[in-house]
């Protein structure tokens, strides 16, 4: 683990709704904190009473434990007007942060997780997709990547190919760009915003930023939840359950591409909170 | 190391996928369409899915995450994501040997598997929250129609010409699945009432046993 590391990312700890029913006590990186509100003046405190960053960003609040925290990481599209950002609540899992994020990446589990939603036997194939680490914003980035759907999201109809592009900017946190059902010339933007409870807990924060404008909040909601109550029940029976970096330990394929630079970018930084490592 | 009962051979048709735990190993064992049985390590060697949540398809096991199939000789042989790949030869699920023996499913995690011969008739399977010890303790002090059992090796239990037998297999230090044999061809209403000892005996050994 590398405790040292993790710290001086950012990570949401609430969202702009949770604060109104009264201060939320939850745990970071192992330490209890209490988040107060409201959201834009957020206050985060630890039980012996030391004060943390606070920061709203993305319809939630971030803070970071670190003495040199790393930049908050930008998501322009967000901002961009006609968009609806739906922060779609918290989600406890019992799996690594690190897992989270991976299966985020993963398009070759939608037809047998989210079947007849995201995907649908027998289009299960990965078409060959693009990977890459970034060197100017040091991210991982996987485009082009392509698949059949048989109900893209809430405002899609019948079944479609979607585009994908996939981006980690920061080892707990996945953004994807896809395909926008009722505006072609635009990309639906979905995030999951990772808090690591401890190396093997994790609450997760899913963010929209779409073109929607016939289904209600909380459908959007609904539909978001849906699905990664799916993914929890792969995530909370992988084994081990720190994520393995040790290429040996699990064997990828070409459609795993992503999450090959994803285990070697965490590795070159030494972000090894919640990952197996070789020495472990 | 020794094989191990995980359960009755009635409660694993054909297409039925369930855990087990073996050694403190888990275990997946399944049986495919036709008839034929497997016991793996429960972990899918492509992203660590326990392979227990998986689906039968034919005769083939396959991973709840990605789709991915092992075929019984635990050779990975599709993968869904590339349909026209022949999937590498290195892929391969964790076995284990497996045997049947008198309708009991054993296990062992090194080396043959093999039950031990019986002529009794499976009764029950179940799972006590007490160690093995605590629970014969227990089932010698657990009375059926005002009697108590005589106790035989093996977990061997006696109602006058009645037999019942106790195999256990140890879930960590406190829990043991219990899969039960009864004497052969007995009435309904008596194999019945040695299921409801089977009950009495359970309370006991989670109460600390017979003391």
């Amino acid at each position: 683990m590398s405790l040292d590391y993790a710290k001086n990312d950012w990570y949401a700890v609430a969202d702009i709704f949770c604060l109104k029913d009264g201060p939320r006590q939850t745990r970071l990186l192992g330490t209890d904190l209490t988040v107060t509100g409201p959201a834009d003046t957020a206050t985060v405190t630890d039980a012996e009473g030391n004060r943390y960053p606070a920061q709203l960003r993305f319809d939630h609040v971030w803070t970071t434990l670190g003495d040199a925290p790393r930049t908050l990481f930008e998501i322009p599209q967000g901002d961009e007007p006609g968009r609806r950002r739906v922060p779609c609540g918290v989600v406890r899992v019992r799996c690594s942060p690190l897992r989270a994020v991976e299966n985020f990446l993963d398009i070759a589990h939608f037809p047998f997780v989210h079947t007849d939603i995201l995907g649908s036997e027998p289009q299960t194939e990965v078409r060959p997709y693009n990977v890459e680490i970034r060197d100017e914003t040091d991210e991982v980035w996987a485009t082009q990547v392509k698949f059949f759907q048989p109900q893209a999201a809430r405002s899609a109809g019948d079944g479609i190919i979607t585009e994908y592009d996939y981006r980690v900017p920061a080892p707990t946190t996945a953004v994807l760009y896809k395909t926008c059902p009722p505006k072609p010339e635009a990309q639906d933007v979905i995030a999951i915003f990772v808090q690591p409870v401890s190396e093997t807990e994790c609450d997760v924060w899913p963010w929209m930023a779409l073109y929607d404008d016939e289904s209600t909040f909380s459908e959007m909601v609904q539909f978001q939840h849906e699905i990664f109550v799916q993914d929890r029940s792969i995530l909370e029976n992988q084994r081990p359950v720190k994520l393995p970096l040790d290429p040996r330990m699990e064997i990828p394929m070409r459609a795993d591409l992503t999450s090959v630079a994803y285990r070697r970018w965490l590795k070159k930084h030494g972000a090894f909170y919640g990952a197996l490592t070789e020495d472990a | 190391m020794p094989s191990m009962p995980v359960g009755l051979t009635r409660d694993l048709p054909a297409g039925r996928v369930m855990h087990a735990e073996v050694d403190e190993v888990d275990v997946v064992v399944w049986r495919a369409a036709n008839g034929e049985i497997a016991a793996w390590n429960n972990r899918c060697p492509h992203r660590g899915m326990a392979l227990s949540h998986g689906f039968v398809r034919g005769n083939s096991l396959a991973c709840l995450y990605h789709g991915w199939h092992y075929e019984r000789s635990g050779r990975c042989s599709y993968i869904p994501a590339h349909p026209d790949l022949e999937p590498p030869a290195t892929i391969h699920a964790t076995k284990y040997a497996i045997a049947e023996e008198g309708g009991v499913i054993w296990v062992a995690i090194d080396g043959d598997a093999s039950g031990s011969e019986n002529d009794l008739d499976p009764l029950r399977s179940m799972i006590v929250d007490a160690s093995e010890e605590t629970l014969l303790t227990a089932a010698s002090a657990t009375a059926l129609g005002g009697g108590l059992p005589d106790a035989g090796p093996e977990g061997q239990f006696s109602f006058g010409a009645d037999v019942v037998r106790l195999l256990c297999n140890a879930l960590g230090e406190n829990r043991t699945q219990v899969t039960v044999l009864a004497s052969p061809a007995l009435p309904v209403p008596r194999r019945r009432a040695l299921s409801r000892w089977c009950e009495a005996m359970r309370r006991l050994a989670e109460k600390g046993g017979a003391s």
